[in-house]
């Protein structure tokens, strides 16, 4: 089906699918692309699992019986509210799930970055935007389908770092652990925030892209979008703030306002003979 | 098939193609020659639709190029850049497959195998593109130009940086698709292979220098001699106008009892016709 745009640009899902369908193979057979997206789930995971497994495990002590975060913890019953009806070692892990839950955004910003500047600027390494811009195709069309495909695939993994977070806490955390993380904070951050955050930092990447031909570049400076989750994990780690669901929603209405722009940007960078002037 | 009249673009200023007209019918095949820089690849571009002149007007097979209308002429047009611009993690057929689809073909498989075997590259349709010759990266190119069946193929440079006998498989190629009744502009940098290919050779530096059949072209820029060889080992170099006076030439000549053993009319060859044209000759 092709819709006819206010623009008067042509956006068809058969066009925008065939470029996403070819830009996921091109990403299977592209382990410098992959490989560090998928990195970055394990990166996501290892403090959480360190701090709140593997520290006691090595040391022989629950997290409660040495005493580490116990504090912080009783501490933050009143102000988060999983924390309710939970007691000594659960109540700790619940607590450090909270915080450390946060991190796990970065898997979108980080992992949606690696992929998409990688779809765009191997198009101009390969010298295949020419080709490519001489079909049908229309520039809105292109830029949806280079945004399509790292999203897709970023946001896998970050539901698959979640899952994995989860499995966790049902299999070697204490019992009722899983089921207070399990809830509206969950769904919202990771269901509302997450896409949205990881859609900002893929357009940056994509309008990035457009400008240099080394994905590292790309990368570097797309890097910037991770310094405000990791001010809001430090801010919660010390107490400062707490990340529940109102300042979940206030960061996705602010992400809302932030891809509306960076999708007007977008489709003025990707103009078709831009492109073909200064791109190719 | 494509008309061009008028022709004028501009980048940040500076005129890339000014005025240029030219037409290339079904069947034939036109030779677009110039130096870098000429606008040969922006005059490609525009009859490609890929970006608008900012005066003149493009039509191909009857539909006039404008805003409106440059992603169906997109779609009705075969464009070989000048680099194959494959995506060379992928298998040929993937290659081919994506731009099928973003063509809109009716029978995209079917397509892929028409347009490999086009090229006879039927046999190295699962081959990774980027493991490929450089010959044979062209030919999956030229594929590509070919899996929306169009009438009217654009192909810049087609035999740059290939070995002879590439090339010369490249332009067979060519030929064949002029023989089924394709409208072809090459652009070519090879004036052996314009003179080979096309029916017409257009000279471009940014404005349209000539436009004409290899032979006129050189005719018409024939230097104005024609040189004499006698009996005896004499030779004698005449001016004249144009080729039309070398008869009652050699009639005075035998008249007054020269025995003429040969008569040469400065026949110059296309690539000292285009260096004049394009103000590099010696």
């Amino acid at each position: 089906m092709t819709l006819r745009l206010r623009s008067g640009q042509a956006f068809s899902w058969t066009r925008v699918a065939a470029l996403a369908r070819k830009d996921a193979r091109e990403l299977m057979r592209n382990p410098g692309a992959v490989i560090p997206a998928i990195l970055m789930v394990f990166g996501s995971l290892f403090p959480m699992f360190l701090v709140v497994f593997l520290v006691p495990m090595i040391m022989g002590q629950t997290l409660e019986q040495s005493g580490e975060f116990a504090e912080e913890a009783a501490n933050a019953v009143g102000r988060i509210p999983e924390l309710a009806g939970l007691s000594g070692n659960a109540l700790i892990q619940t607590f450090l799930f909270h915080q450390f839950s946060l991190l796990l955004l970065l898997v979108p910003i980080v992992s949606g970055t690696a992929l998409a500047t990688h779809a765009v600027i191997g198009e101009k390494q390969s010298k295949a935007l020419e080709p490519l811009l001489a079909t049908p195709i229309s520039t809105i069309e292109l830029l949806a389908a280079k945004t399509l495909t790292p999203f897709l695939f970023a946001l896998g993994l970050t539901w698959a770092a979640v899952s994995v977070a989860l499995v966790g806490a049902i299999t070697v955390g204490e019992p009722g652990v899983w089921r207070s993380i399990v809830g509206p904070r969950l769904f919202l951050l990771f269901g509302l925030l997450g896409p949205l955050v990881e859609l900002a930092s893929l357009q940056v990447s994509v309008i990035v892209s457009s400008r240099t031909s080394d994905p590292r570049s790309a990368q570097q400076l797309t890097a910037l979008l991770i310094l405000p989750v990791t001010i809001a994990f430090v801010a919660q780690l010390m107490g400062l703030m707490i990340v529940g669901p109102r300042a979940i929603l206030l960061g996705a209405a602010g992400c809302v306002i932030l891809n509306a722009i960076l999708a007007w940007l977008g489709v003025q960078v990707f103009q078709r003979e831009s492109i073909l002037t200064r791109w190719t | 098939m494509v008309i061009a009249e008028h022709l004028t673009r501009t980048f940040d200023g500076r005129v890339a193609v000014r005025d240029v007209s030219l037409s290339v019918h079904a069947g034939e095949i036109v030779a677009l020659l110039g130096p870098n820089g000429a606008g040969k690849t922006t005059t490609m571009r525009m009859l490609a639709g890929l970006i608008l002149p900012d005066a003149g007007r493009v039509s191909i097979d009857g539909v006039e190029v404008n805003e409106a209308t440059a992603a169906r002429a997109r779609g009705s047009v075969g464009l070989l850049t000048e680099a194959p611009g494959l995506w060379e993690r992928l298998p040929v057929h993937l290659n081919l497959l994506t731009y099928a689809r973003l063509q809109g073909v009716a029978d995209p498989v079917a397509s892929v195998d028409e347009a490999l075997s086009h090229v006879e590259l039927s046999d190295r349709a699962t081959e990774i593109a980027g493991k490929l010759s450089k010959g044979l990266k062209q030919r999956v190119a030229i594929a590509r130009a070919l899996i929306h069946k169009p009438r009217v193929l654009l192909l810049d440079e087609p035999t740059s940086g290939l070995d002879p006998a590439t090339a010369r498989h490249i332009r067979d190629l060519i030929l064949g698709l002029r023989s089924e009744g394709r409208a072809i502009l090459v652009s070519t940098h090879n004036l052996g292979e314009a003179e080979e290919l096309a029916d017409r050779v257009a000279v471009l530096k940014t404005e349209l220098l000539a436009l004409d059949t290899p032979a006129a072209l050189r005719q018409s820029r024939s230097g104005g001699r024609v040189v004499i060889e006698l009996a005896g080992g004499e030779r004698r170099e005449l001016e004249i106008a144009n080729t039309g006076e070398i008869p009652a030439i050699v009639a005075r000549l035998v008249g007054e009892g020269a025995r003429i053993v040969r008569v040469t009319p400065d026949q110059r060859s296309l690539e000292d016709v285009y260096l004049d044209l394009v103000g590099a000759g010696r």
